[in-house]
């Protein structure tokens, strides 16, 4: 019986009502499925065999190798992305790279003055899928790079399974040292998935050790509570003021290149190639925005909170600015964070307004400030005790209450404490 | 009864006390005594390369040499031997491979990947390696990384046990879901993996073991490409055929080392039969009562015992009247406790660690302490029922003996077919394990799973194997479905989709279906059923029970494998009516039936079509088991294609033996039942692994019980057939695998299938009933017993047709 058979009685099917032919008479297996196939798979035929010399006419590319295609152009700009776009290498090579660096506050590895603006790339791959692991394919690999005053952009495509050495081997070739990467997601989901490509294949990671700037995380610290979500497509339509049309969601890039290894099918992977242009132009220009809105987070909507706190230890001159300028939109939270800033910078004028006016509306933590401020600065041991007696009960209270009565000097019983302990106003 | 609980005597007399009262008190009752001798230890040196500081920290930790049998396992680990060490409960097994392990790890850098059935076992031994790194950084050695990786461990700790872990500790789950499919991330580990320590190789048996063994060709697969090639070390309970089992598991020779070097105190086992209260329907008193009783006593001589029961509810119950005898003064610490799945993990640890230090006197437990638990040492164990496995019944009884000292082990049937079999027949316990683990990796659909991962995770090559079946026809299959594609001489996985999750390790057909609990407007999903056994449990109607808190099923969504279920208070069960239908396929091969004189008929093997059908189900009432309602059941004829074993009589034979073809019917069904139960215990298979029937043979008729609790005889089409009207009367008694293709339960049935006859007849021979009850052929109608032939009579007929002995002695044996 053969394995077809078998798994099909196995799988419950009734038994083929019609007597079976001999074992012996029957075919072999191989060429029974190579019949079954035909018949089942017959959209394989109807679209034709991977023709590698008409999709490389149809996309404009070059052939390296067989299985390997790249797409080589120097642009202004991707289509719509000219408006939004500094030119190539002088609105680039002017970008504050050290403060966009720290601002994104994720590489530490990297000195400030590291990224020369020729070294940095851009860099988005597209995947046989999102499920991650070893059987997902990295098959589009775009890279760009800013050239003179404008752009350089190279898709590489793998268009053969067999030919993934030779693919990954160009890839890593635009990789070389000093190169330094921006990404969008990169940290989590490119590199992790081409070191795996680099892995089975045998060949070190290229990516392993480079500058990595990924700009999700910025982008999240930044904007995570202001907008739905901080993906791509949002961040340039917020950013930028770009809009895609008739684009191919990424989510149909697997399909795409499906289509063409088992259909040969053309018109859906040029569409995959401008998604993957779009991605690349996008992640160029938000890298300036991206710096603007560390700059100036009111200006563009972006959460003044958690951009201050990006810059609280590197630049805490900064983080105040925002702040302080930003002051009647803070919370409680944000509120503290200045006030912090303030007492870092010597300003206890400001920092114990911060805390009267928090105190004022019930916040406790605002009066262990003032309590602690009271004590140390102000001299003013009455008024701590008073503040320290308002506080939620805990033995951080008990140790700051006895040291006051200890220090005031005047132990007083029990009962007349009683009478002090009343609830705290701006007033007293 | 004399309060001896007030001066306990010292423990070694106490055991021996007890066992002398209860044999002179209880005579009737024990129906098997067995005592194994007291053995010395058999000491060998630490070996002298050892690496520095491990021996250090060994004799820090109170262990100067080796037992025999930790040297033997030791120097075979050395020399890259695959080994398996199959010794008893608390011979120091973990030693066994911890030693290698450790010692590859200091000198070499090596690391090794340990496999626990279980999470909670990887969590124990986590504890206990972290203790030895603690005494080799004493010693002035380095220290050891040993990590568990399972489901909970957090995301950002992954990376850590991946790149800096010596020892990972994890599940075969873990590894076919979560480790294999992203070998890359793990190179690291992979390029230095020495050896794979696989605990507990029996229970890697079944469906499960024929996963496993894929996994585990999967991972050898993935270590080739590391260019590493680790050695396994497996440790099991005491199976019949642990280096068999290990073989098949890893796929090259595997060495057994079975004498156990530690020493060991006498120990005694009782077989402990509760008295017949109703001769007539062959009633038994509870076992609980018995355990209870039992539990008592040996309390009161101030031995540390522990019970066993089979179920949750069954702890709670028996830990309820123990504490109401031991625990009535709520002022005084517990003497009582109970142990059990479900209770929190800290709970878990607080009572082990009470039962280590020796202040609780009485542990009720399920089979969750039969595991590797460390909790010390007690005098006596007593198992309520007969655990399923006679491995698991030793394990069990291996918690009772602390070195050198006496035990005394009790095992109370339940009024179970099996345990009535097992209580009367004590060489299962004093000869060799009869019990063979099997595995069947080359299943068709299992390893057509395994296949795909394996694609999944590196391009199968021309000329690459993988299993016993065709590969290129398996590949050419999965191109055919469009998740590989061939290109050169490779064939790439090229599929939007991540196969390994689709696959579960313990099933076989894909496609599970959850429990979801509605109560109270919320979805939660509470338990996973098996598809092939998802009909039969959750249908609408179904009371399905979780941790004995009954679940009604209010919807079922057949093609989204959902059963939708509310918490109901129902007093009573559910069991579904299922109407078999079989027809032989191919028969692969067959010989007369039996050793006797005169064989009565033939038993064959081969290929079988089945056809469940599931019309409606009964309500059960709690207790008194009465039959208080049906419900219909809507679902599509449920078709299995398995293999099976079955047994045909003579028809000439059989008419004279028995030629009222009611009472022939009845005689089969009967024997089935007998036999079904004995099969159940030499393949080491849970009841439900097996499926039995009674047809002839080519689905013209099938033989059920009905509900008058009659056999009759149905058509194809479900309707009456009456026994004259069929032509040739020919009954055949299938024994099939339970699971689609089978998975190679039934060829050791068909090998051992005089041995199952003769068994089974034993089994309906020495029942203490007269007419037949549900301990030998099943439950019996009220006056069935008086009857010329009772049902017991009928099935003694059919076995002793089968087994081949006179028909006429068979007759005579048994005064019918």
């Amino acid at each position: 019986m053969g394995f077809e058979e078998r798994l099909r009685r196995i799988r419950g099917q009734a038994p083929d009502p019609t007597p079976a032919t001999p074992a012996a008479d029957r075919p072999a297996l191989v060429e029974r499925l190579r019949r079954v196939g035909v018949g089942r798979t017959a959209d394989r035929t109807t679209g034709g065999i991977p023709d590698e010399g008409a999709l490389a006419n149809a996309l404009g590319a070059e052939c390296l190798a067989p299985g390997v295609l790249r797409l080589e152009r120097r642009l202004s700009g991707g289509r719509g992305h000219e408006r939004v776009l500094p030119t190539g290498m002088t609105a680039w090579g002017d970008l504050p790279w050290g403060e966009a660096v720290l601002a994104a506050g994720l590489f530490d590895a990297q000195g400030p003055d590291a990224g020369a603006a020729g070294d940095w790339l851009c860099l988005d791959t597209e995947t046989s899928g999102l499920a991650g692991g070893t059987g997902t394919w990295a098959f589009l690999t775009g890279v760009l790079r800013a050239d003179g005053r404008q752009w350089l952009l190279r898709q590489y495509l793998l268009t053969r399974l067999d030919a993934e050495p030779v693919y990954l081997d160009r890839i890593a070739a635009e990789l070389t040292r000093p190169a330094a990467l921006l990404t969008y997601n990169g940290r989590a989901f490119d590199a992790p998935l081409l070191a795996t490509r680099f892995r089975l294949a045998n060949r070190a990671d290229p990516l392993d050790g480079l500058p990595h700037l990924d700009l999700l995380g910025p982008m999240r610290r930044a904007f995570a509570r202001r907008w739905p979500d901080c993906r791509l497509i949002t961040a340039e339509s917020r950013l930028l003021g770009f809009q895609r049309s008739g684009d191919l969601p990424g989510a149909a890039a697997p399909a795409a290149w499906l289509g063409w290894l088992r259909r040969g099918e053309t018109a859906p992977l040029a569409a995959v190639l401008r998604h993957n242009r779009d991605d690349l132009f996008s992640l160029a220009g938000l890298l300036p925005a991206l710096v603007g809105v560390y700059r100036d987070p009111a200006a563009y909507g972006a959460d003044c909170r958690t951009v201050a706190a990006a810059w609280q230890r590197r630049d805490p001159t900064r983080a105040l600015r925002i702040l302080a300028a930003n002051r009647q939109d803070l919370d409680a939270s944000g509120l503290h964070d200045l006030a912090r800033l303030y007492r870092r910078a010597g300003d206890w004028v400001q920092a114990s307004g911060i805390w009267e006016a928090l105190a004022a509306r019930g916040d406790a933590n605002a009066r262990a400030a003032l309590a602690r401020y009271c004590e140390h600065h102000r001299g003013d041991l009455t008024r701590a005790l008073l503040l320290t007696q308002s506080l939620p009960p805990g033995p951080e209270r008990e140790r700051r209450q006895t040291r006051l009565r200890v220090k005031l000097g005047r132990e007083r019983p029990a009962g007349q404490l009683e009478l002090a302990i009343e609830p705290y106003s701006t007033g007293t | 009864m004399p309060d001896s609980g007030r001066l306990p005597a010292a423990p070694d007399q106490a055991v021996s006390r007890l066992q002398e009262r209860l044999t002179t008190r209880y005579q009737a009752r024990i129906s098997g005594a067995l005592v194994r001798p007291a053995t010395p230890a058999a000491w060998l040196d630490l070996p002298p390369e050892l690496a520095p500081g491990l021996a250090a920290a060994l004799i820090a930790r109170g262990v100067p040499r080796l037992y025999a049998h930790q040297r033997e396992a030791f120097d075979l680990a050395r020399a890259g031997r695959h080994l398996v060490v199959a010794t008893p409960t608390a011979s120091g097994k973990t030693l066994c491979y911890n030693l290698p392990v450790l010692d590859a790890v200091l000198q070499a850098g090596r690391k090794a990947l340990y496999l626990f059935p279980t999470k909670a076992l990887a969590q124990d031994q986590v504890a206990e390696l972290t203790e030895l790194g603690r005494a080799l950084t004493a010693a002035g050695g380095t220290g050891i990384r040993a990590y568990t990786f399972d489901g909970d461990t957090p995301g950002d700790a992954r990376k850590a046990v991946r790149t800096r872990g010596d020892l990972v500790l994890s599940n075969p789950d873990m590894l076919h879901q979560a480790i294999l499919p992203h070998h890359t991330k793990w190179a690291q580990f992979f390029e230095g993996l020495a050896f794979v320590v696989v605990d507990e190789l029996h229970s890697y048996r079944g469906v499960f073991g024929s996963h496993v063994a894929n996994v585990f060709r999967r991972l050898r697969r993935i270590c080739r490409f590391y260019g590493v090639s680790p050695t396994f070390i497996f440790t099991s309970a005491t199976i019949a055929n642990p280096a068999e089992l290990a073989q098949r598991l890893c796929g090259e020779p595997v060495t057994a080392i079975t004498r156990s070097g530690a020493p060991q105190g006498e120990r005694s086992l009782l077989l402990w039969n509760p008295p017949v209260i109703n001769p007539d329907l062959g009633i038994r008193a509870s076992a609980r009562s018995q355990t209870t009783r039992i539990a008592r006593m040996a309390v009161k001589s101030g031995l540390k015992t522990i019970v066993f029961a089979r179920s949750r509810l069954m702890v709670e119950v028996i830990t309820k009247y123990l504490k109401d005898v031991f625990d009535k003064d709520p002022r005084r610490p517990p003497r009582v406790l109970a142990y059990r799945g479900g209770y929190l993990p800290s709970d878990r640890r607080a009572a082990e660690q009470a039962l280590r230090a020796g202040r609780v006197d009485l542990v009720v437990s399920t089979s969750a302490l039969e595991l590797g638990v460390d909790i010390g040492a007690l005098d006596v164990a007593i198992l309520n029922g007969y655990p399923g496995t006679i491995a698991a019944t030793w394990q069990r009884l291996g918690r009772a003996g602390r070195r050198l000292r006496p035990s005394l082990g009790v095992l109370v049937a339940t009024s179970d077919p099996l345990d009535q079999y097992l209580v009367r027949h004590p060489e299962f316990f004093f000869d060799a394990s009869p019990e063979h683990a099997r595995i069947h990796p080359d299943q068709l659909l299992i390893l057509l799973e395994h296949v795909r991962c394996a694609a999944f995770e590196l391009p199968f090559r021309d000329g690459e194997q993988f299993g016993a079946e065709d590969l290129p026809e398996m590949l050419s299959y999965l191109r055919d479905e469009g998740v590989l594609q061939r290109q050169g001489d490779q064939w790439f996985w090229v599929a939007d989709s991540y196969p390994a999750n689709a696959v579960s390790l313990r099933s076989v057909a894909e496609g599970n279906f959850v429990v979801i609990d509605t109560t109270g407007g919320a979805q939660t999903i509470i338990a996973e059923v098996d598809w092939s056994s998802a009909p039969g449990t959750i249908y609408v109607g179904a009371i399905y029970m979780i941790q004995s808190q009954p679940y009604q099923v209010e919807r079922l969504d057949w093609p989204g494998r959902k059963a939708f279920v509310t918490r109901t208070r129902a007093d009573y069960y559910t069991d579904a009516i299922d109407y078999t239908r079989l027809k032989i396929l191919d028969r692969f091969e067959g010989r007369a039936s039996g050793t006797g004189a005169a064989p009565g008929g033939v038993v064959a093997q081969g290929e079988v079509h089945l056809v469940r059908r599931y019309p409606g189900y009964k309500k059960i009432r709690y207790y008194s088991h009465d039959n208080i309602g049906y419900g219909n059941i809507d679902l599509p004829d449920q078709e299995l294609h398995t293999t099976a074993v079955w047994w045909q009589a003579q028809p000439a034979a059989l008419e004279a033996l028995l030629p009222d073809r009611q009472q022939a019917i009845e005689g089969f069904l009967g024997a089935a039942y007998a036999l079904h139960h004995v099969a159940a215990l030499r393949s080491m298979a849970e009841l439900h692994d097996l499926g039995r029937a009674v047809g002839d043979g080519q689905g013209t008729w099938f033989a059920v019980t009905g509900n008058d609790g009659r056999g009759h005889l149905r058509g194809p089409d479900n309707a009456l057939v009456e026994e004259s009207a069929v032509a040739r009367f020919e009954p055949t008694l299938f024994l099939y695998d339970n699971y689609p293709g089978g998975v190679g339960l039934s060829a050791p049935l068909y090998d051992a299938a005089e041995t199952l006859v003769r068994d089974a007849r034993g089994l309906v021979a020495g029942c203490g009933c007269s007419g037949g009850c549900p301990a030998c052929v099943g439950p019996v109608l009220p006056g069935d017993a008086q009857r010329a032939i009772t049902p017991r009579a009928a099935t003694l007929r059919v076995l002793g047709l089968l087994e081949g002995s006179c028909a006429a002695d068979a007759a005579a044996d048994h005064g019918v």
